[in-house]
């Protein structure tokens, strides 16, 4: 019942399926979603939030209705008190999408983010423009296991006001291998000496062109060592 | 410097999809609509793309005019987001980032036909999305470099005291 009104959702929402990882080493590729655990970390924030309303805003007007208001006044408190459980079933569900509609892919060049329902947004990075990583865990995260790890590129700050997009971000939330994902990419970096910004990733520092160079003269000098006279 | 495939260079204009769109944004801004429509009809209507073997150059505007010009080798990172409205018209827009001061996207891409085939595209002239973390001729380099070294030991065998390695300069 629950999963064929997600269906539906994401069919009118054209929710689009699962993302393509970007391109990289085959073999390298590493495609996980956020810790199990974030669904229960995401339904207690939610239960927290519903209950705080319930106390500051459900009570109240209760107490209000109790009071024997203005007739008015007390229909419009009625549609408020049964507008709640309607957002509460409505932020439940979203809650559950934003656990479902999680993907998060590493390949050896960069990293790709996939979340959002009604808006949905896919970011790509490489590791060659990244600047810092940054693990953040709240004490409630930390009981379950979670922490956020964050991806930052270089430019501008990320926008504080709410609602906004970030940029120069890519945030891998709720997962619950932040540690070994961070040794990973850390490990990955170090292929770029001039990671963040700069020009073009130098080159290996022995390229076969210049061996096979190296190899062509000295494979003259070998013949005008064994045949002077014949060396041009 | 690669051109661009003949899809994407020959790219100028946005769809008119992404003019539907912007009706549909305008209406949504009720009271302000005699202003907003016709400020996003002249938008899409001098929305121009120019996609060069080394960047991206993007222009609109009448009276206020714009012109965005980067590289694709000074991409950050791109954003591809779509609302449920946008998706149900087949848009998207690609937000593409550089490393300069503002929080905001440096350049937005709206009204592309294949916005995820664009993207891909966009990637692949990304700094290090190309060039892969080691040479893939890094083992073929290195023998060379070993044949190398046993010919000037040959060479030294052969002639003790003989000519400098690069006689010809």
């Amino acid at each position: 019942m629950v999963n064929a009104i997600e269906q539906l959702l994401l069919g009118w929402l054209r929710v689009p399926p699962e993302p393509a990882p970007p391109e990289g080493a085959p073999g390298s590729l590493l495609l996980f979603r956020a810790g199990r655990n974030y669904w229960r970390w995401r339904l207690l924030c939610w239960a927290g939030a519903q209950a705080a309303l319930l106390l500051l805003v459900l009570l109240p007007l209760l107490a209000l209705l109790l009071r024997r208001p203005h007739p008015l006044l007390a229909g419009l408190t009625t549609l408020l008190l049964l507008l709640y459980p309607l957002q509460a079933l409505f932020t439940y569900f979203a809650q559950r999408l934003d656990y479902r509609l999680r993907w998060y892919i590493v390949t050896d060049r960069s990293l790709r983010i996939r979340a959002g329902l009604w808006s949905v947004s896919e970011t790509t990075m490489t590791f060659a423009n990244i600047q810092d990583l940054r693990i953040t865990a709240g004490p409630l995260q930390g009981a379950l296991g979670l922490a956020d790890l964050e991806v930052s590129s270089a430019g501008g700050s990320v926008s504080k006001e709410p609602g906004a997009s970030p940029t120069h971000l890519a945030r891998f939330a709720g997962i619950d291998n932040a540690e070994a994902l961070r040794d990973l990419l850390l490990a990955r970096l170090k292929h770029y000496r001039d990671s963040g910004l700069g020009d073009r990733p130098e080159t290996a520092p022995l390229t076969a062109e210049a061996a096979a160079r190296e190899l062509l003269a000295e494979t003259r000098a070998l013949r005008a060592a064994l045949y002077p006279k014949t060396s041009s | 410097m690669v051109p661009a495939p003949p899809a994407i260079a020959s790219l100028t204009r946005p769809t008119e999809n992404l003019f539907t769109y912007y009706v549909l944004r305008a209406l949504a801004t009720l009271p302000a609509l005699p202003i907003t429509l016709p400020l996003l009809y002249f938008r899409h209507h001098t929305m121009r793309y120019e996609f060069s073997p080394e960047g991206i150059r993007m222009s609109w505007g009448v009276l206020f005019r714009h012109e965005i010009v980067l590289n694709y080798a000074r991409i950050q990172d791109i954003h591809l987001r779509s609302n449920a409205i946008e998706r149900w018209l087949g848009l998207a827009r690609i937000e593409i980032q550089t490393a300069s001061g503002s929080s905001s996207a440096e350049m937005v891409l709206e009204g592309i036909p294949d916005p995820a085939a664009m993207r891909d595209f966009l990637y692949d002239r990304m700094r290090g999305a190309s060039t892969p973390t080691a040479d893939p001729n890094a083992s073929l380099a290195a023998i060379l470099h070993e044949i190398a070294a046993e010919m000037r030991a040959l060479r030294l065998a052969l002639t003790p005291e003989g000519p400098p390695l690069h006689p010809h300069g």
